[in-house]
């Protein structure tokens, strides 16, 4: 396997934290809001002392989508490319989430349309007990401009 | 005996299908995919470690693995993918020369098969109205379950001009995709070693059973 990624980006870049952030204590009314939004009526989304919906997580995003050594200017355009969840421990009311994201891998890829560039960003989400919520892969196409050859 | 000789397992990543969710779904589907079994061809990469045997034994299905490497003429499936192979080639890289590829697989004891050669931009056909044909190709694939229409159309003039053999595959990324045109052989294969023999012995034909599946 070769040292460099697409781009000419270094491999060890692969598993470089880009961003991390901490929530404020999630909110008993935040959850039955989002709940209620997705038409959800089960009982325990719902109740007193409610659980999130799972994707409920998607929420806690950070601060940036992407690693800064992704050269924006080599592309002209993309977009989002789908996501891949593994969800842990529900959430509840009180929890303070903690999101840690990477670049977990870069890759190239030829279609009808031509070359793909996909940046994978993976996000790791736990709570104040450093148990596991989810953790998120995002993936991004992003079109690359055209090469010199 | 009939093989689909081109599906993707969630190892590849642009697929949602699992190995178990394949074989359920032929046992569920036998009586109009008579499929004995599939070849895992994954993009970019050879898995060398997945054991089906179990699977295998628990299903009455084969499962092969192979490659699905892109080159500079489009994309190609890999059989017989050994370690000298996976030393002499990179699969992560797009831009691999196809005639080494064709070549050198050869004499490495595989064989390489160029995949939905009428597909645009990463297929034969297109690349052959531009640059020379390659060379030491035996065989392409005519039928591909995921092309558009006409796409497999365009190579039966590939294979007619240049006297390839035909092969068919599904290109299977979701479950209920496997199977729907494959190729029959006439002799049984019993490993990923002899898939190769049989491919360079001929005999062969691509089968689609898409009308069976819709019930025409």
């Amino acid at each position: 396997m070769s040292d460099t990624l697409p781009l000419g980006l270094d491999r060890s870049l692969i598993g470089a934290e880009f961003d991390s952030s901490t929530s404020e204590p999630v909110a008993a009314e935040d959850i039955r809001a989002y709940a209620d939004a997705l038409g959800e009526a089960h009982p325990s989304y719902l109740g007193p002392d409610p659980i999130a919906p799972p994707t409920f997580c998607v929420k806690f995003r950070g601060t940036r989508f992407h690693h800064t050594a992704i050269p924006r200017e080599a592309f002209h355009g993309g977009f989002d490319a789908g996501k891949d969840i593994h969800f842990g421990v529900p959430i509840r009311p009180g929890d303070v989430i903690h999101t840690r994201n990477v670049l977990h891998d870069v890759y190239e890829k030829t279609g009808r349309s031509g070359s793909m560039v996909f940046v994978v960003a993976r996000q790791t989400m736990t709570n104040q007990r450093g148990e596991m919520i989810a953790v998120i892969d995002s993936r991004f196409m992003l079109r690359p401009k055209e090469r010199a050859e | 005996m009939i093989l689909d000789l081109h599906a993707h397992s969630k190892k590849s990543e642009d697929s949602r299908a699992t190995v178990v969710g394949y074989l359920q779904w032929l046992l569920k589907k036998k009586e109009v995919l008579p499929i004995d079994g599939l070849v895992l061809t994954e993009h970019r990469q050879f898995d060398g470690e997945t054991d089906y045997r179990r699977l295998e034994d628990e299903y009455g299905i084969r499962i092969f693995k192979g490659s699905e490497v892109e080159t500079d003429y489009g994309h190609v499936l890999v059989y017989g993918v050994n370690q000298a192979m996976l030393d002499r080639f990179d699969f992560t890289n797009v831009r691999l020369s196809a005639q080494e590829v064709i070549t050198d697989v050869e004499e490495l004891g595989g064989i390489a098969v160029p995949c939905h050669p009428g597909r645009p931009t990463v297929g034969l056909c297109e690349h052959y109205e531009v640059k020379p044909p390659l060379e030491g190709v035996r065989a392409v694939e005519l039928l591909n379950g995921g092309s558009r229409k006409g796409e497999n159309e365009r190579v039966e003039d590939l294979i007619r001009k240049h006297g390839y053999a035909a092969v068919g595959g599904s290109d299977s990324h979701l479950v209920s995709f496997i199977g729907i045109c494959a190729t029959r052989f006439p002799r049984e294969i019993s490993d990923e070693e002899d898939l190769v023999r049989a491919l360079r012995e001929g005999g062969y034909h691509p089968v689609d059973f898409r009308d069976r599946l819709a019930g025409r």
